[in-house]
């Protein structure tokens, strides 16, 4: 019978050892190719150009000792079979490699051609039962995603026709509704948005388990969201006489990070905190900013409900946690909410936790990371060892014609980034990334160091440049505001730091009051007249 | 004045009673169609101001009936609302695309969907309103 020839990559460095392994192997029953380096870059090397049936791997090279060795093969060729000889010494280290990935270890003493050969068949057959269960599992892990996600949109038609009907019904469409009627067909409307809620957060926990969620982190004010998220929830929380507070730092910096996740994590928290909290108490939302983690902001959702028991605490954003005690029985949900808003925190970097006392009600917190204004305009503020003090704000404005704007404006925004970002000098201006809630309209800022009247011509390139974007031409309606800041002359005492820190102060200044959507300002620098 | 014209396309039928009702009462003329070949003889014969459309339908899906509108000239300037259960993160950019003016899952919020109707339906729609000099 012909055997296939077993193709053998040897990484030794010792010709001794080499030479005696290429000799039991030469030996042995089965034909075999015996490729010999003495260095793991020639072994790598060799691996990028030919796989070989399994590699026999000396722990301790000229380039590399102990564990990283057989670390940086597998990474190198996470497929191919590795047996590493050991010596007589080392074996706890051969363990150690089995346990992270390496299939069989031989201890170099009594090598026979028989051992060795039925290691390497081993060898092999282990590594091919290790990939076919990988390859099972994400089979089945796809399997439960595309069914879920089916499910979900299967579930949706039969309820978008009650919803559909029902709220006829409830419009008066279809003929008059006594007062009864009226509250029964709300209590069913209610039902249906619950379902409608869980069939969304089962798709997006699905999401969030593949890896396939998504974040569009943009520079946004926290403090806006938070008055989002109490506008949406204010009349939840009225149904309950439960009063929503908010506790904000002055002067909260602007955080980096996806505005309609982010509110997906505030809303989610708070609509649990009025869920467990009884009648007649109080739901709060703070941010403060925590000298000891000074990178990050801190968003805090605390109520007065009965708070949590220890053991629920190290559970609770895990996926299905159910609490049986909500005081709202018939409110539960699955159990995702929690785990949704841990994976949307992770995404950016944050962290969230719990902290709560039986009886005392529970805070939950996360962190987002701040968006450091003053680290982007250092380098326009001070430029070749020399202080700049005249600046002009640029803020253009594009404005859909159609609202709401439900089109794709994504591609047209980026588009006019790019335009203004050519339009602008590298060492002298900056454009600064896309801000607040994105969608309805785009408000670019370019914070320019020039004065107004030579800024004019600035302006005017930007406008030129983006009146060729046919999109815009047609869908949108551009207007470009200029605003001077003047920075108090240069003293010996004025730092770059603190130039950089008023300029800052006074962009972000800008930017939340744009997104508080309030009419545009004549921005006023501090110490200027 | 006439009453602006709706092309209705889905494939559940008492969905669409449902829409046609809704979309009476808001006095709007409703056509319907139930699958993707009737939907585009549908709109090539009523000429309707606009068309609701599902992506999941028989004989020619949604993308299909998008394609076919763009590319008869008397038809492309039509505005199409896209109401779909499908997932709007695989959909809706291919949706927008292809020529819709929105996209909405169902179940959509009717506010939102009659705001968006009567935005599409205003004059300056069809004629986009000239860029300001």
């Amino acid at each position: 019978m012909n055997q296939p020839t077993t193709s053998v990559l040897l990484i030794e460095d010792n010709p001794g050892d080499a030479d005696l392994v290429r000799l039991r192997l030469v030996e042995g029953q089965a034909p075999v190719k015996v490729n010999c380096v003495n260095r793991l870059a020639d072994g790598l090397a060799s691996l990028s150009v030919e796989t070989p049936s399994v590699v026999l791997l000396d722990l301790n090279l000229p380039d590399s000792r102990g564990a990283e060795t057989f670390r940086k093969v597998i990474e190198h060729a996470p497929n191919v079979p590795i047996v590493v000889l050991s010596g007589q010494d080392d074996e706890v280290l051969a363990m150690k490699a089995v346990h992270q990935g390496v299939q069989d270890y031989l201890v170099k003493g009594n090598l026979s051609s028989k051992h060795l050969d039925r290691a390497i068949r081993y060898a092999v057959e282990r590594q091919a039962l290790v990939r076919a269960l990988e390859m099972t599992q994400k089979r089945q892990l796809e399997f439960k995603n595309q069914f879920l996600s089916h499910v979900s949109h299967e579930l949706r038609t039969p309820l978008t026709c009650i919803h559909q009907y029902v709220t006829l019904i409830l419009d008066g469409l279809t003929g008059p509704v006594s007062p009864d009627q009226h509250d029964h067909l709300k209590t069913v409307l209610k039902s249906v948005n619950q379902l409608h809620a869980m069939i969304r957060d089962l798709l997006e926990a699905t999401r969030a388990e593949s890896g396939k969620m998504r974040v569009e982190p943009r520079c946004i004010s926290i403090r806006e969201l938070v008055r989002q998220t109490i506008a949406m929830m204010k009349p939840i929380a009225d149904e309950k006489h439960i009063s929503l507070e908010t506790g904000m730092e002055r002067n909260l910096p602007l955080v980096h990070a996806d505005p309609d996740r982010v509110l997906e994590v505030l809303i989610n928290l708070v609509d649990n905190a009025i869920k467990f909290t009884p009648q007649d108490g109080t739901v709060m939302l703070q941010s403060n900013v925590v000298e000891a983690d000074a990178d990050f902001v801190y968003v805090a959702v605390s109520d007065t409900g009965r708070g949590i028991s220890p053991e629920a605490k190290s559970l609770i954003f895990e996926r299905l946690y159910q609490d049986g005690d909500s005081v709202d029985n018939n409110r539960s949900g699955l159990g995702l909410g929690l785990f949704i808003c841990r994976e949307i925190v992770k995404l950016h970097q944050g962290r969230i936790w719990v902290s709560s006392e039986r009886g005392q009600g529970s805070t939950f917190t996360f962190t987002l990371p701040i968006y450091s204004l003053a680290k982007l305009l250092t380098p326009i503020v001070a430029y070749e060892g020399k202080l700049r003090s005249s600046f002009v704000l640029v803020r253009v404005d594009l404005t859909p014609l159609t609202s709401p704007p439900r089109g794709n404006w994504k591609e047209t925004w980026q588009q006019a980034l790019e335009i203004l970002r050519r339009c602008c000098y590298l060492d002298k201006d900056l454009v600064l990334p896309p801000m607040g809630v994105s969608g309805a309209a785009e408000t670019f800022f370019v914070v320019a160091s020039t004065d107004m009247e030579r800024s004019g011509v600035m302006t005017s390139r930007i406008r030129g440049q983006l009146e060729r974007i046919p999109e815009l031409q047609s869908k949108c309606t551009l207007t470009i505001s200029t605003t001077p800041v003047e920075l108090p002359a240069a003293t010996a005492e004025k730092t770059v730091q603190q130039q950089v820190q008023i300029l800052a102060d006074c962009v972000r200044d800008m930017i939340v009051q744009n997104m508080e959507r309030k009419p545009f300002p004549a921005a006023k620098a501090p110490g200027s007249n | 004045m006439a009453k602006p014209k709706i092309l209705v396309v889905d494939d559940d039928p008492d969905l669409i009673r449902a829409l046609r009702l809704r979309l009476r009462a808001s006095n709007y003329e409703v056509t319907t169609a139930t699958d993707g070949y009737t939907a585009v003889a549908a709109a090539q014969k009523e000429r309707p101001a606009l068309i609701i459309l599902d992506l999941g339908l028989p004989v020619g899906d949604g993308f299909v009936v998008l394609d076919r509108l763009q590319s008869i000239d008397a038809l492309s300037n039509i505005p199409v609302i896209v109401l779909s259960a499908r997932d709007p993160q695989a959909n809706e950019e291919r949706a927008l695309k292809a020529g819709a003016a929105a996209f909405f899952q169902k179940p959509a919020d009717n506010d939102e969907l009659m705001n968006v109707i009567r935005v599409s339906l205003s004059p300056g729609q069809q004629h986009p309103v000239p860029w300001p000099s």
